[in-house]
């Protein structure tokens, strides 16, 4: 126990200074089945990464041991949080992480239908509300001007997504397009450090695509973080990523430039070949 | 069209405008009733009628905070209510305890019991929580049978009006009025809840436990708040409800009356305060101020239980969300009504 401590501390001390999430051979299996498999690659201060791999590669598996969802059989997953200190987030509570900097969406819309997309973005700052129980019950000045605060950042941040003119309808009935953007949406009301994005195109037409490119580009300048994504769709992936990784049945293939993951012939023949057949 | 414009932007500010006003009327229309029953336009048991609606109203409100926003069920809430109503008349006349401080100690205790059927809440889900709670509400009736020391057993223990710090002693009609005050102050405190970020994050559990998680929204510590408010309502109701009928009997507090104020929230609609008052109305009202006065209907044995068992199955098939909806709806159509006039007059 004691010499695994010093050596994860060891770990952490040989992050460089501009690496947000480092997986060391992360590792989680179903029965039998290995669906992450050993991953290891660092995401750097700035960077959108892209991840990518055929259907039941590992790629939301990887996500949600990443985010503590799955606990991995093995492995690490460090992350540079908010204050700086690099932490092991393995073994933290799944609702623990985003509190650290580290924020998510679901590849499968995880939306509350009942609330309007202006109360679901709302959600995203939940951290950030500070109000006691009794300020709430007693909407006491200070819970009132903190809820007039963060609804107008959240306000903004349609704004930005272009969401505005929705703001106040049900998320219910809402084409599954805008339901990516208003996950996307919740995720830059928390101040994250790390952003990490399932499929974040899936639902959107080609011009819809090209807009989410500068959308993402837009949100890492603005907001300061890093991006993590998993998409399926190519050129979106390589017109956007700094680097990208590629994954086959959990095992990591190939980390490089896009241009590099285009020329690499194991890449080709897991993922890419695959259009050929 | 300028016209138009600026009646569109005013709109929404007035909707945002006072949201309170609305629950205060209701409470102003709800203080008359004294009056009318001392002009003998009204019969003085309808008083003690409408007292208990507006009590169960409190309870109901508890359990619709429950269910409605964190999506847990509980059909133990006759046995919280009872335990306020049982604890608050021994308090106060056996220990002769002023009625604030017993109120307090009532709702404490319960609240206490509350959070540790929230823990149980923690390991188990659905169907098995709903039978957990019964569980414990049936532990509470058989103690109340049996504790005769506390409780005075199936005797039915006996408490007075309301004996407050300052000595006074509050008689029938104001301890009705006390009824209404502390309802109308319920509402407001579950309005505010649902509005708040607490209500945000209930929703968000209900709905993804998921998306909960990744927001950061402790659900632990979500679902022993959602037991604390609902039991803690629960007992109050209690509380109000001994020192208005001043009796208290073990069979009072079956499941007969969990199952009753879960039907107001199906029947009047989940998530909704008006809704949850209108359900009352409709659930203990109807049939003590309409149905018994019928003709025919009103010899007929278990009338209630039918009246209700009916109503819940016709709302579950055409108004599922609940037969507040129906007013919306009508405000709706009078709404868009008038805003075609408008159109065609222009
Ligand atoms: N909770 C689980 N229990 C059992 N098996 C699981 C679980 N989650 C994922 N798997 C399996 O792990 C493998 C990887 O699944 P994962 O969802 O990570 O793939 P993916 O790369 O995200 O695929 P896609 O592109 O289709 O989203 C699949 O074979 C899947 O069936
Ligand atoms: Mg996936």
């Amino acid at each position: 126990m004691n010499s695994k401590m010093l050596e994860s501390k060891e770990n952490i001390e040989n992050i460089d200074d501009d690496v947000v999430l480092r997986l060391d051979d992360l590792s989680i299996s179903f029965g039998g089945l290995k669906a992450v498999d050993s991953l290891t690659f660092d995401i750097k201060e700035k960077e959108i990464f892209g991840l990518i791999g055929p259907n039941g590669a590992g790629k939301t598996t990887a996500f949600n041991c990443i985010t503590q969802f799955y606990k991995p059989d093995r492995g690490s997953v460090y992350f540079r949080t908010n204050k700086g200190e690099v932490e092991n987030l393995v073994g933290k509570k799944p609702h623990e992480i985003i509190k650290k900097g580290l924020v998510r969406t679901f590849q499968n819309v995880e939306l509350i239908k009942e609330l309007t997309v202006l109360q679901n973005v709302l959600v995203g700052s939940h951290i950030e509300f500070k109000a006691s129980l009794l300020s709430q019950i007693l909407r006491l000045p200070k819970a009132r001007k903190e809820e007039i605060r963060l609804r107008k950042k959240a306000e903004e941040v349609l704004e930005y997504m272009g969401l505005h003119t929705i703001k106040d309808q049900l998320v219910a009935g809402q084409p599954y397009g805008v339901l990516k953007k208003i996950e996307l949406a919740r995720t830059l009301m928390c101040n994250p450090r790390l952003i990490i994005l399932d499929e974040p195109a899936a639902g959107l037409n080609d011009s819809e695509t090209f807009a989410l490119i500068r959308i993402v580009r837009g949100i890492r300048d603005r907001y300061n973080c890093s991006i993590l994504l998993v998409e399926h769709d190519m050129r979106f992936v390589t017109d956007l990523c700094d680097r990208i990784c590629a994954i086959s049945f959990g095992k990591l293939i190939f980390v490089g430039t896009p241009q590099e993951i285009q020329a690499n012939e194991q890449v080709q023949v897991a993922y890419l070949g695959k259009g050929d057949e | 069209m300028d016209k138009k414009k600026t009646e569109r932007m005013a709109k929404p500010k007035r909707k945002a405008g006072n949201p309170y006003i609305n629950y205060i009327v209701f409470g102003l229309i709800m203080l008359m009733l004294p009056i009318l029953v001392e002009k003998e336009v009204i019969k003085y048991s309808y008083l003690t009628i409408v007292a208990g609606i507006l009590i169960y109203s409190i309870v109901s409100l508890g359990l619709n905070f429950l269910i409605g926003y964190s999506g847990l069920v509980s059909l133990g809430t006759a046995g919280f209510m009872g335990l306020g109503a049982y604890l608050s008349a021994y308090l106060t006349i056996n220990l002769k305890l002023p009625f604030e401080i017993s109120l307090i100690i009532s709702v404490a205790i319960p609240m206490v019991l509350g959070i540790l059927t929230g823990l149980v809440s923690l390991r188990i889900e659905g169907y098995y929580l709903a039978i957990a709670t019964l569980v414990i509400s049936e532990i509470l009736r058989k103690a109340f049978g049996e504790f005769t020391a506390v409780t005075n057993g199936f005797s039915g223990k006996s408490a007075g009006f309301p004996k407050l710090l300052n000595g006074k002693v509050l008689d029938r009609n104001s301890t009705y009025i006390l009824i209404v005050v502390v309802l109308v102050i319920v509402i407001m405190i579950t309005h505010n809840l649902i509005n708040s970020y607490t209500g945000r994050a209930l929703s968000t559990m209900r709905g993804s436990e998921a998306a909960a998680q990744a927001m950061g929204i402790n659900i632990y510590r979500y679902r022993l708040l959602a037991f604390a408010v609902a039991v803690a309502f629960a007992a109050l109701a209690g509380v109000l409800y001994v020192h208005f009928i001043k009796f208290s009997h073990p069979n009072t507090w079956t499941l007969l009356l969990s199952l009753n104020i879960l039907a107001v929230i199906i029947i009047g609609g989940v998530r909704s305060i008006p809704g949850t008052i209108l359900g009352a109305f409709i659930v203990f009202g109807i049939p003590d101020l309409v149905l018994k006065n019928l003709p025919v209907i009103g010899k007929i044995d278990g009338i209630p239980y039918i009246f209700t068992g009916v109503l819940i199955i016709v709302v579950i098939l055409f108004y599922p969300a609940g037969l507040i909806h129906i007013w919306f709806n009508l405000k709706r159509a009078i709404f868009s009504l008038r805003k075609k006039g408008g159109n065609d007059s222009e």
